[in-house]
């Protein structure tokens, strides 16, 4: 009790609430009277039902895409069914979201569809294992699932148009690939006990590492498959443990059991016990940072970009790798449980956001760009939850998904048109090549909101998180505000960086290597726009021609553009003051934020008046942040304008003066080389254990245990194995004189056993 | 009798099919013989369907049954386990024949050609299989049980044509009627202790013999040779002898046949017998009562059980780790997982969760049965020269040129070990927790070892196919003439990986067979201490 005191001063008016189990998202929101309740008993609603469809369509895609590959189908027809599937269940999340009401009273919503695994061997908690296959839905599942699926389907449309040189056999394994992502995604996330999320957990680590390799020919490709899913089983392992623990202390795995079991826990002050309790939080936060690609286990998410880039923007942009995030925010409470459990996730977020965008900074491959950039924000996410604005966290997800998808799809539709190329050296000028207009400016809309420009949606939800940092003075929170800041000026600068590379400009462009299997030269011939139109600007690509985007990659962009605009909506229509904001109410009415000490006080009721009567630097919160942001993003934009539009000589000028600098010229070097962590890994895990285990183990392994102990004890049962081998001797008198012999042996065995009246 | 008549109708599909299937393989249009796989596939999913339409609730009751869940769970199982076996065998009789005739080199003649009744035994020895499940008594059941053997003696016999198949079949045939011989004292004596072959009437005997001063010796060892006998079916010591020659023998389909439909007849007709002898007598208290059920297995009956299955377990694991030749190392894994399977039988209604010893024996013969067919899908799909696979040599590197084999092998093998999360996992967890639950630790301890002995044969099967390099033998292996082995091998081992999901399902439709069991009443009130048994 006391050192949740300390983590939140608030505390002890909360808990001293009735603890009514049916905490209700509106009077979390109003804060009424500090009551704090606990998100408790869920009801069942079996006329749901049918929300399984949304984790058994992608599957019977998934399903119907690999008999495809096996019966050789060389059409589209794989691309159109994963469509209509995801197209579907999107449509019955939304049904299911229309039937939802977030306020209403009763809570978060069970579905029980059937029994999986039952082992019970007592009747007391804590004596069985129960984990059957039902859905939890509350706000923050329709939340998720609303952008998972909807930014499936979408990107599913995309890869139609997009992977269509690989019609056949790759086809259908890679939307067989995405129905499973998505079916373990949707177990993930609606999944009501910890199984399923486990399940889902490794579904979508699965499908990653079969879309990461999809190129398997490519060894590269082969290698960051192998690194991400090698990565992910180091946090992997924290989840399993962390599951682990959680259901030795809390008897179950169940959501609404655990969660029930944990607030009379904090209520009742009782963290003796068991120490291993509060390393609970520490366990799942490793999972959490394994799949969300934060410190220390960030650096397989560059590396995965490449995959195919639908894949990159829908698992490694906009859904995959927030599934660290969900997990803490659904386990919230959980938490809770150790002090510096929540300090640890938000420095962790903050640095990982400050050094993954210093890295972003110098790289020249737009994906790997993206790809830092992502890890970046997921950092703020992480700050986010760190210092406790889960709806900040959230909403960010949210918008992030969006405009981070769309500028994946944008550097993909780069790459389809170019044949592979995606260094921003090589490409220039792209708004003036003919069809490439709707790529260049919906990328310019990406690259705003990546930049957080104000009213942008990741203004709103950016500024929420580092607002709660700025206004927090304990632990450094305010320190790692400030980085926040100084990353935002960083990332407007590398987003405009790319943008002025490759869309401003003089038009010239070299093709790439085509080394992703884009070769489009076979089958020019089909497409008519785009071709045909004379080069001029194109003087050192002769005989290239860009392959402009048709409808399927255009309409997605331009889709994903209006998705990135609206997502600022309800952050927009708070600023404002014109109502409440709906993704927070949504993060309200769940368990990452109902009952939640602090939150209910802080803006996730999205009552923002309430919280910050603090001030920074002297002004308002709200108005200082709104100033600080401004200033970062457009600064960043400033710079890169700068360098990479009007002088891009000087760029050059800047790095060769920079690294003749003996000073400070390891800095850039060290920033090319994302500061050297890949090596450093490789010194301090990779070349031990491949000293220690490929020598020294294979060595013990080979003379030691297998030739000595394990040989040794298997030629036990196979010397016995001979002792009874004359028996079988392939003579049919012999079998059965010695079956009729065994049946008096053990006749004989019986009345021995019933003389001695016992076995 | 008119229930009976209704209950049999599966049955009688697949006599009738028998027959017409016979008829179908001896035209002359080569279109009609060809379709004689497709009929008796189509005849068992009739069979199958016609389980549901026939079966209520009243017939069951009006058929005087011993364990009516047993009708349904039964032979929906062995049905539709069966139609995969059939499948692994399109493509295998008359092959040399048909092509002969279909290039005009031999003239059809009705005298050589074996499609259609090779079919209508396989379709027999179903049927027999089907019928033990409504046995109302032991003449009937003995008769089930013949009527499994009989036709699998001719189909081993027809299957190749090689010596190695002739002599198998004739030492397959001598020894089951040695066994069948012992089975049939046993009943005898059975009979004569009670003076009843009805199942029903005779369990109440026993138990009213149990409740006035023990059962009879005459009973018991009456019961011994009936379980000895029956030992045969499912190939454990000491009738397993038979096992590894006649699986190397036979054609590979129809070993996968033999390791699971006389397999799953000999288990349902232990089944009865040990239900007529009454299942383990344990106590146990809800609340203040206690309750002690009084009828138990007499204690030899149990020590032959356990004799039986540690010996089983035992002698089939250590045979395996010997074996060149894949199809003779799964006849020995086909012995030691009845060992495995026989721990649930001495468990018997003792167990948790619902999931009695019985129920966890069904669902293992169950798992079983599917692991079988995926990891025998793949000997019975491929070929070498015309010739069946069937050493390890003929496996290594099988991922190059057959991936989909090779993994189905894997996959089954792995089941087999019972690695997690895999079919045979559970299947072997439930047994493991009946057996504890029944106080049998050291069998459990016996199984888990055998477990782990197993798990350096089964790794062959993963690593020859996976990670071994091809060898001049493999380089050669090509698929089979049919791609219907190969379906139901793929979709079997499919089944390993995805089954799981529906566990709560399977085992629970297992729960139907035995619920209820124990509520049947002892026929005389026994002893003063039983407080109740009718309200478990």
């Amino acid at each position: 009790m006391t050192h949740l005191a300390t983590l939140f001063p608030s505390l002890p008016s909360a808990l001293a609430g009735d603890g009514d189990a049916h905490g209700t998202a509106h009077r979390a929101a109003e804060g009424a009277a500090a009551a704090a309740t606990w998100i408790g008993g869920a009801t069942a609603h079996p006329e749901y039902s049918w929300a399984g469809w949304i984790l058994l369509l992608p599957l019977l895609s998934a399903v119907f895409c690999f008999l495809c590959g096996a019966f050789r189908v060389k059409n589209k027809l794989p691309a159109l069914v994963t469509i209509a599937a995801l197209g579907s269940a999107f449509g019955l999340v939304l049904t299911l979201y229309l039937k939802y009401d977030p306020t209403h009273a009763s809570g978060p919503m069970t579905v029980h569809l059937f029994d999986w695994i039952r082992v019970v061997w007592g009747e007391k908690p804590g004596q069985s294992f129960v984990a059957d296959w039902s859905l939890y839905i509350d706000g923050l599942t329709l939340f998720w699932m609303l952008f998972v699926t909807g930014l499936g389907t979408l990107i599913a449309i995309f890869a139609s148009e997009y992977m269509e040189s690989d019609v056949g056999g790759n086809y259908c394994r890679f939307f067989g690939a995405v129905g499973i992502f998505l079916f373990a995604m949707g177990s993930l996330v609606m999944g009501g006990n910890l199984a399923l999320l486990y399940l889902g957990w490794e579904g979508v680590g699965v499908a990653s590492y079969l879309l990461i390799g999809y190129y398997y020919g490519k060894p590269t490709a082969v290698a960051a498959a192998k690194k991400a899913f090698v990565m992910n089983r180091v946090g992997d392992l924290g989840l399993l443990v962390g599951i682990y623990l959680t259901w030795r202390h809390f008897g179950s795995i169940d959501y609404a059991t655990i969660f029930k079991a944990c607030s009379e826990t904090i209520a009742n002050g009782s963290h003796g016990g068991d120490w291993t309790k509060g390393l609970i939080p520490y366990f799942l936060m490793l999972g959490a940072f394994g799949k969300s690609a934060q410190i220390p286990l960030f650096t397989w998410l560059p590396d995965a970009m490449e995959g195919p880039t639908p894949v990159s923007a829908l698992i490694h942009a906009a859904t995959m790798v927030t599934a660290g995030v969900y997990l803490i925010a659904r386990l919230y409470p959980l938490f809770l449980l150790h002090p510096h459990a929540l300090h640890t996730v938000a420095w962790i977020g903050g640095l990982t956001a400050f050094l993954a965008a210093t890295i972003g900074m110098m790289q020249y491959d737009m994906k790997r760009v993206f790809a830092y950039s992502t890890v970046s924000q997921l950092g703020y996410m992480f700050l986010g939850l760190g210092v406790g604005t889960t709806f900040g966290a959230c909403y960010h997800v949210f918008t992030h998904a969006f405009f981070k998808a769309l500028l994946f799809l944008a550097s993909g539709a780069v790459m389809h048109g170019f044949a592979g190329q995606l260094d921003i050296r090589k490409i220039s000028g792209l708004r003036n090549v003919p069809g490439f207009k709707i790529v260049a400016w919906t990328m310019l809309i990406g690259c705003l909101w990546l930049s957080a420009l104000p009213f942008t949606a990741a203004f709103f939800s950016k500024d929420t998180i580092l607002l709660v940092a700025m206004t927090d003075e304990s632990h450094g929170n305010r320190i790692l505000a400030w980085l926040g800041l100084l990353t935002a000026l960083m990332t407007a600068y590398y987003t405009f960086r790319v943008w002025f590379r490759v869309c401003g400009g003089e038009t010239a462009y070299q093709p790439g290597d085509e080394a992703h299997g884009h070769d489009d030269h076979g089958h020019d011939a089909d497409h008519g726009h785009g071709h045909g139109h004379s080069h001029g600007h194109a003087a050192d690509a002769h005989g290239f021609h860009p392959h402009a985007p048709r409808f399927a990659i255009n309409g997605v962009l331009l889709l994903l553009a209006v998705g990135a605009i609206l997502a600022g909506l309800p952050g927009l229509i708070e600023f404002l003051k014109m109502g409440p904001n709906w993704a927070a109410e949504m993060i309200a009415a769940s368990s990452a934020t109902i009952g939640v000490p602090n939150l209910t006080e802080g803006l996730a009721g999205g009552h923002a008046e309430h919280a910050h009567h603090a001030t920074v630097l002297g002004m308002d919160g709200h108005t200082a942040m709104f100033l600080l942001s401004t200033v970062a993003g457009f600064g960043g934009i400033a710079i890169a304008a700068y360098y990479h539009l009007v002088r891009r000589r000087a760029a050059e000028t800047l790095k060769q003066a920079l690294l003749a600098n003996p000073l400070i010229g390891w800095l850039p070097r060290a920033l090319e080389n994302k500061w050297y962590v890949d090596e450093l890994y490789d010194a301090l895990f990779r070349y031990p254990i491949v000293v220690f285990g490929g020598h020294v183990l294979a060595w013990i392994d080979r003379y030691i245990l297998d030739g000595g102990i394990i040989n040794g004890i298997a030629r036990i049962p196979a010397w016995i194995g001979r002792l009874f081998q004359p028996l079988y001797n392939g003579l049919l008198q012999g079998y059965a004189i010695t079956m009729v012999g065994g049946i008096g042996l053990i006749l004989a065995w019986i009345v021995y056993v019933w003389m001695k009246g016992g076995i | 009798m008119s229930a009976k008549l209704y209950l049999i109708i599966p049955e009688i599909i697949l006599v009738v099919g028998a027959v017409l299937v016979t008829v179908l393989g001896l035209s002359r249009a080569k279109a009609l013989r060809d379709a004689v796989p497709g009929a008796t596939v189509g005849l068992i999913i009739l069979a199958f369907l016609s389980v549901f339409a026939v079966t209520t609730d009243e017939r069951l009751a009006a058929a005087g049954l011993l364990m009516p869940g047993l009708v349904v769970y039964g032979k929906s199982l062995i049905l539709l386990v069966s139609a995969s076996l059939v499948l692994l065998g399109v493509g295998l009789v008359d092959r040399r024949l048909e092509r002969a005739i279909g290039s005009g080199q031999v003239a059809f003649d009705p005298i050589r050609v074996q499609r259609g009744e090779h079919h209508a035994f396989l379709l027999l020895s179903i049927a027999g299989a089907c019928l033990l499940c409504n046995a109302p008594d032991f003449i009937w059941a003995f008769l089930a049980v013949e009527l499994v053997s009989l036709p699998t003696y001719i189909v081993v016999a027809s299957s190749k044509s090689s010596r190695k198949a002739q002599e198998a079949a004739v030492k397959y045939f001598f020894l089951g009627a040695l066994s069948s011989a012992v089975l049939l004292y046993g009943i005898a004596l059975l009979y004569g202790a009670t003076g009843t072959v009805e199942l029903e009437p005779m369990r109440q005997a026993l138990a009213a013999q149990a409740a006035s001063g023990g059962i009879s010796t005459l009973a018991i060892v009456g019961g011994v040779l009936a379980i000895l006998g029956l030992c045969y079916k499912i190939s454990a010591v000491p009738m397993h002898f038979y096992a590894p020659d006649v699986y190397e023998g036979a054609a590979t389909p129809v070993t996968a046949f033999l390791a699971f439909i006389p397999k799953a007849a000999g288990f349902l007709a232990l089944i009865l017998v040990l239900d007529v002898f009454g299942w383990s007598g344990h106590s146990f208290t809800r609340g203040d009562d206690l309750y002690i059920i009084e009828r138990g297995l007499p204690q030899p009956i149990t020590a032959l059980l356990w004799m039986i299955a540690v010996l089983t377990m035992t002698l089939g694991n250590i045979g395996a780790l010997l074996q060149k030749n894949v199809k003779r190392m799964l006849a020995y894994s086909s012995v030691a997982h009845s060992g495995y399977m026989m721990i649930g039988l001495i468990a018997g209604p003792a167990g948790i969760d619902g999931v009695s010893g019985i129920n966890a024996t069904l669902f293992y013969l169950l798992s079983y049965a599917i692991m079988n067919v995926a990891t025998f899908g793949p000997l019975a799909s491929l070929e070498r020269n015309g010739e069946e696979i069937e050493t390890f040599d003929d496996i290594a590197g099988l991922r190059q040129r057959h991936p989909w084999m090779a993994a189905s092998l894997a996959i089954g093998a792995g089941s087999l070990i019972g690695l997690p999360p895999l079919l045979g996992f559970w299947a072997k967890l439930y047994i493991f927790m009946a057996g504890l639950e029944a106080g049998q630790w050291h069998l459990v301890l016996v199984a888990a070892i055998n477990s782990g002995i197993s798990v350096w044969y089964y790794l062959r099967l993963i690593n020859d196919p996976l990670v071994a390099q091809p060898t001049a033998r493999s380089e050669t292996v090509t698929n089979g003439p049919s791609i219907w082995p190969r379906a139901a091998a793929i979709v079997t081992a499919g089944l390993l990986i995805v089954a799981p999901l529906m566990l709560g399902r399977l085992v629970s439709a297992a729960n139907g067979v035995t619920r209820g069991e124990a509520t049947t009443a002892v026929a005389a009130p026994p002893t003063e201490t039983v407080v109740s048994d009718a309200s478990r």
